[in-house]
């Protein structure tokens, strides 16, 4: 068999045992392991080398199986492998003693099969047919998160999912129209007219699926109903990996996009508005997870900021982004899996103190975070620079947006932090004893460990995994070692600093680390808009189901309206002329014979008016 | 040929009346039967069509459209010997009832073979006649009552005809079809009219259509149940139905005025009978009203005055002679087994009796125009009909109509047939062989002319139809 095979083949027939495995058996997790460990073999083997496979597939169409294994699919099937490894190890504590074991498991191995199909794809079809496999694998993975709304949250991710899945399909229909093809390595279309249409459509597909604004309103429900691992694998995986890697893929290679044009800005704009908005209702939350998932949603619009300049620095500044989001994203959220594990809860207003009673949670979590505010030396803060500069290229505004961004992210996480793991100890941190078990720990110092080694020594991953994705443009740049630009980094020390003295004047006048960011939460024009978006005013979702609920109601009113015309209107205008025939034949044979006669005079008098 | 088809009851009347009276009284249903059995098997399988030309008195003639109607009396006659042997009480009436049922066989075997307006006429005082003594026979009060409704309003009808006869007569100098067609087409002239007029009166009293109807309701429920059977099933559509195609589309032609004429009366008498159908509790009266507005529909697709309205209009007057007939039927066998017509007394009947309950259902469904029954190619086609021929209204309130009849008989079959059984008739048993054997026989009919329903049409309507 083909090697090239084996990464999409081996985890789906693994996810089939674990279904048929009686739920008795405890080796499910070892198993689920030993599979992500001959995946992450498999990647590692593959990795930096170039391999197609193509045969006939689907007959008379013409269609073909085509998968192509080069630099940037390498890459990406090689990260999907260790955050996979990582979760599957982290999982076997986790899922200890919780329901649907061995349907998590059984996801994971075929969502996972899944990404490595959709990521080696050198077909849009083939590409589609995985793509549409995981938004059912994904919806189950939601639906086994064992609280009341899961099923909802599952329904609302397939959904929102699904619509933009058929957007995309158009936009794939398109695409293979214009181009004449379906084989991904051999479009290469400008934009414009119906090809600026189908960019629009397959991008819309792609930042679906990464979570950007306006189509992430499922991840924060998905936060808390959810299964944790499943959020913590989402930024490594199937949302950001595979979404931003497609996005990469229709940017770099089946269109062109040129810098400045209309559709790089609109990109651009998307970016923006995902990296304010998300952040300003990550600032707000008062729940570990939920705080972590609109930072998901925040975060990915650094990546759609970075690729749409279409600048090369922007490009590679998000690819980067891209990786170290999933790096410190995943060490973040098993953070918060470490905590509910042990106090069972995510709410912060229970939390507290947890710093000396979890400190290798808590210093990686410290890691994470300095590494998603952007601190100088953490690999977020290098890949947010290239991000900076492209932005500040493009446009002042869009640097602006990014770095007051910057501002409330590390504001947001000082509270988080201040909230979780200083201050006095909440009602369900006090009987906490111990950290967590040691495969719940590895996979986090990992994390942290990448966080900072691909700080320090950032030229490793830029120059081997990214630098070859946008082949030609790199030649003669540089992306590697401290940023080019030292008034940027600067004016990035300048806003952490900001956000520091922030929140210690929202502690100093609440007195509490989770109020700290409460003055910004009350202000006059915010709070308004902060209530309407705890009402989900501004959640497409909510407000089809509103639409949706009108319009059932205004049809239910008319099917009541034409329902009274059958069940009464017509049922009682029979019954009237059905009486007033019964009393008309009262059986007296004169009156028959008269209405006779009167009939024959009306024909003769009828008939007769035809003479001429 | 055409000939035996009046000489051969004919002859057995007056074999049945030469004396050796108990003799005669046990022949009798077996000749009756055998003479309506020869009759559908002569029509069924074409015997003898053309040898055995003797004299040509009455100008006689077998066409498609006679070959119909002769197959349906015969199926009908057939079917109500078999109810009167099973429904009426003495062996004296019962012989009556065979006899009358053969001079009735005559006199609609010549109307439907004459071709000439008086031998019609004559033919047609001859069903009459029998048709009177058949409802009255039983004499009791109520049967005298709807006799003599019958008998009043025919005599008007005869007046019109005969009235009519003579003016056309003056004017064609004959009264053959072919002479007074040539005489009356293209004619202007009132009297002529005026003359038209009246036979097309005279015909829709006979065939009881809206208003002309008075008589019907009660002659058809005050009749015994094998006579209802009989004069709902053949009588009225051969005197007044049949009599109406063969003379409008032959004699007359299609006039405007003419096609207006029988499309509005064919409406009207599709909803009021319909309507009225819905609010009687006497079984045998709904079904009387029902019959109004299904021969509504007969004339409304007459009305449209192209072949395929006259094929519809033909068609449906085969279907719905057989599958009224068998609804009278079925009401003769529950008004044997629990002496009473009234619906609202009735309940679960099909319990104990399971034929009647599901043959019932057949010709309902048939009579509302529920696929594959025959009744709905009938209405099929008359819709179309009316469609193709630009009358969208029309079109749509025969729909229309064809629900209100769903509507009374599925009210009727809830009534009588389903649900919970009246403890009063727990104990009943299903009808006689003799009644429940023409009701199969008839709803097997109904059935098979819906399922084979393009052999029925390719071998019997588009022949009829060919002919205008």
């Amino acid at each position: 068999m083909n090697t090239l095979l084996l990464p999409v083949i081996i985890p789906a027939l693994a996810a089939l045992a674990i279904f048929l495995i009686p739920k008795k058996w405890p080796m499910r997790e070892i198993f689920a392991v030993l599979v992500a460990v001959f995946n992450a073999i498999i990647a590692w083997y593959l990795f930096k080398k170039d391999m197609t496979l193509v045969f006939p597939w689907g007959g008379a169409w013409g269609m073909e199986f085509s998968f192509r294994l080069y630099g940037f699919s390498g890459f990406t099937l090689l990260a999907t492998a260790f955050f996979a490894l990582l979760i599957a190890i982290y999982s076997t504590s986790f899922m200890k003693d919780k329901e649907h074991v061995s349907q998590f498991y059984a996801y994971l191995l075929l969502i996972l099969a899944q990404i490595n199909g959709v990521v080696l794809s050198d077909n849009l079809i083939l590409m589609l047919f995985f793509w549409e496999g995981m938004l059912l694998t994904m919806f189950g993975f939601i639906a086994i998160g064992g609280k009341k709304e899961s099923i909802h949250t599952a329904v609302k991710a397939f959904i929102i999912n699904g619509t933009t899945d058929l957007l995309m399909m158009a936009g794939i229909a398109i695409t293979g129209y214009l181009a004449g093809t379906f084989t991904i390595s051999q479009i290469s279309l400008q934009t414009g007219g119906l090809a600026s249409l189908a960019f629009i459509l397959l991008i819309i597909g792609a930042i679906s699926k990464a979570g950007s604004m306006p189509f992430h309103t499922w991840i924060p429900d998905a936060a808390t109903d959810a299964p944790l691992p499943f959020m913590a694998f989402g930024p490594g995986s199937f949302e950001k990996l595979v979404g931003i890697y497609f996005l990469a893929r229709i940017c770099l290679n089946i269109f062109t996009l040129s810098p400045g044009s209309g559709l790089s800005t609109m990109l651009m704009i998307i970016g923006a508005i995902t990296i304010l908005a998300a952040v300003m209702m990550a600032l707000v939350q008062k729940d570990y997870k939920k705080l972590l998932s609109y930072h998901a949603i925040s975060q990915v619009g650094y990546m759609i900021l970075g690729i749409g300049t279409a600048l090369p620095i922007g490009i590679i500044g998000g690819l980067f982004h891209m990786l170290n989001n999933a790096i410190y994203k995943d060490c973040l959220f098993q953070t918060a899996g470490a905590v509910e594990k042990q106090t069972g809860t995510t709410d912060l207003y229970k939390l507290g103190g947890l710093a000396s009673k979890m400190p290798v949670t808590f210093i990686c979590f410290v890691i994470a975070a300095l590494s998603i505010s952007g601190t100088p030396f953490f690999n977020g803060f290098f890949s947010k620079e290239l991000i900076y500069d492209g932005a500040l290229e493009s446009g002042m505004i869009f640097y602006l947006a990014a770095v007051v961004g910057s501002f409330f992210t590390a504001a947001s996480f000082l509270k988080l932090g201040h909230a979780a793991y200083f201050g006095t100890p909440g009602e369900s941190t006090h009987n906490v004893k111990k950290d967590v078990p040691l495969t719940m720990l590895v996979p986090m110092i990992v994390l942290a460990v990448l966080c900072i080694f691909f700080g320090v020594y950032n030229a490793y991953p830029l120059n081997a995994y990214f630098m070859p994705i946008i082949g030609a443009a790199a030649n003669g740049h540089s992306f590697s070692g401290m940023p080019a630009n030292f008034t940027l980094v600067i004016i990035t020390i300048l806003v952490l600093v900001l956000a520091y003295l922030n929140h210690k004047y929202g502690v100093k006048k609440f007195g509490a680390g989770i109020k700290a960011v409460d003055h910004i939460h009350h202000a006059p024009v915010l709070a308004n808009i902060y209530n309407m978006a705890e009402k989900r005013y501004f959640d497409p979702y909510e407000l089809g189901l509103k639409f949706v609920r009108i319009f059932s109601k205004a049809s239910f009113s008319v099917d009541r309206g034409i329902d009274w015309i059958y069940n009464h209107l017509s049922v009682r205008a029979t019954q009237v002329a059905t009486n007033g025939i019964k009393k008309a034949h009262t059986g007296n044979f004169s009156m028959y014979i008269a209405w006779s006669l009167g009939g024959m005079i009306i024909l003769v008098i009828w008939i007769l008016r035809t003479v001429r | 040929m055409a000939l035996l088809l009046i000489l051969i009851p004919l002859a057995s009347i007056i074999l049945l009346n030469i004396g050796f009276k108990n003799a005669m009284t046990k022949l009798a249903i077996w000749l009756s039967l055998a003479v309506s059995a020869w009759q559908v098997a002569m029509i069924i399988f074409k015997v003898g069509f053309d040898s055995l030309n003797l004299v040509n008195v009455f100008n006689l003639e077998i066409d498609g459209l006679s070959s119909v109607l002769l197959l349906s009396i015969g199926i009908v006659a057939f079917c109500s010997i078999l109810v009167g042997n099973g429904t009426i009480c003495c062996p004296k009436k019962k012989f009556n009832f065979y006899n009358l049922i053969l001079l009735s066989i005559i006199g609609m075997n010549g109307i439907v073979m004459v071709r000439d307006l008086f031998s019609m006429y004559v033919f047609l005082e001859i069903t009459a006649v029998s048709a009177f003594i058949l409802i009255a026979y039983q004499e009791d009060k109520f049967s005298m009552e709807g006799s003599f409704k019958y008998l009043v309003l025919s005599a008007v009808a005869t007046v019109m005809m005969l009235s009519s006869i003579a003016i056309l007569l003056m004017y064609a100098g004959n009264t053959s079809f072919v002479m007074v067609r040539d005489a009356v087409q293209g004619m202007n002239s009132p009297l002529v009219l005026t003359a038209i007029a009246l036979f097309v009166v005279g015909l829709l009293i006979k065939g009881g259509l809206v208003p002309f109807h008075g008589w019907l309701p009660d002659a058809y429920t005050s009749a015994p149940a094998s006579v209802s059977a009989f004069i709902a099933g053949i009588v009225t559509k051969t005197t007044g139905i049949y009599t109406m195609i063969r003379i409008v589309s032959e004699v007359f032609g299609f006039s405007e005025t003419i096609k207006m004429i029988l499309m509005i009366v064919g409406l009207i008498s599709i909803f009021v009978g319909a309507l009225a159908a819905l609010g009687q509790n006497d079984f045998k009266r709904m079904l009387a009203y029902s019959s109004i507005s299904q021969v509504g529909y007969i004339i409304l697709s007459l009305g449209t005055g192209t072949a395929l309205g006259v094929a519809g209009a033909v068609f449906h007057l085969f279907n719905h002679s057989i599958f009224k007939t068998q609804l009278f039927i079925n009401s003769a066998a529950v008004e044997k087994q629990t002496g009473t017509r009234d619906m609202d007394s009735m309940s679960g009947l099909s319990n104990v009796m399971p034929v009647t309950g599901w043959t019932s259902v057949v010709a309902f469904l048939s009579t509302a125009g529920i696929p594959p029954l025959s009744g709905f190619w009938s209405k099929l086609i008359i819709v179309i009909a009316l469609w193709k021929a630009g009358y969208y209204w029309f079109a749509g309130l025969a729909i229309i109509g064809s629900l209100i009849t769903l509507a009374y008989f599925l009210y009727m079959q809830r009534r009588v047939f389903f649900g919970k059984i009246n403890v009063n008739f727990k104990d009943i048993k299903e009808a006689g062989a003799s009644i429940i054997i023409p009701a199969i026989i008839l709803a097997a009919i109904t059935l098979g002319v819906g399922i084979f329903f393009p052999y029925f049409i390719n071998t019997i309507i588009v022949p009829v139809s060919s002919v205008f």
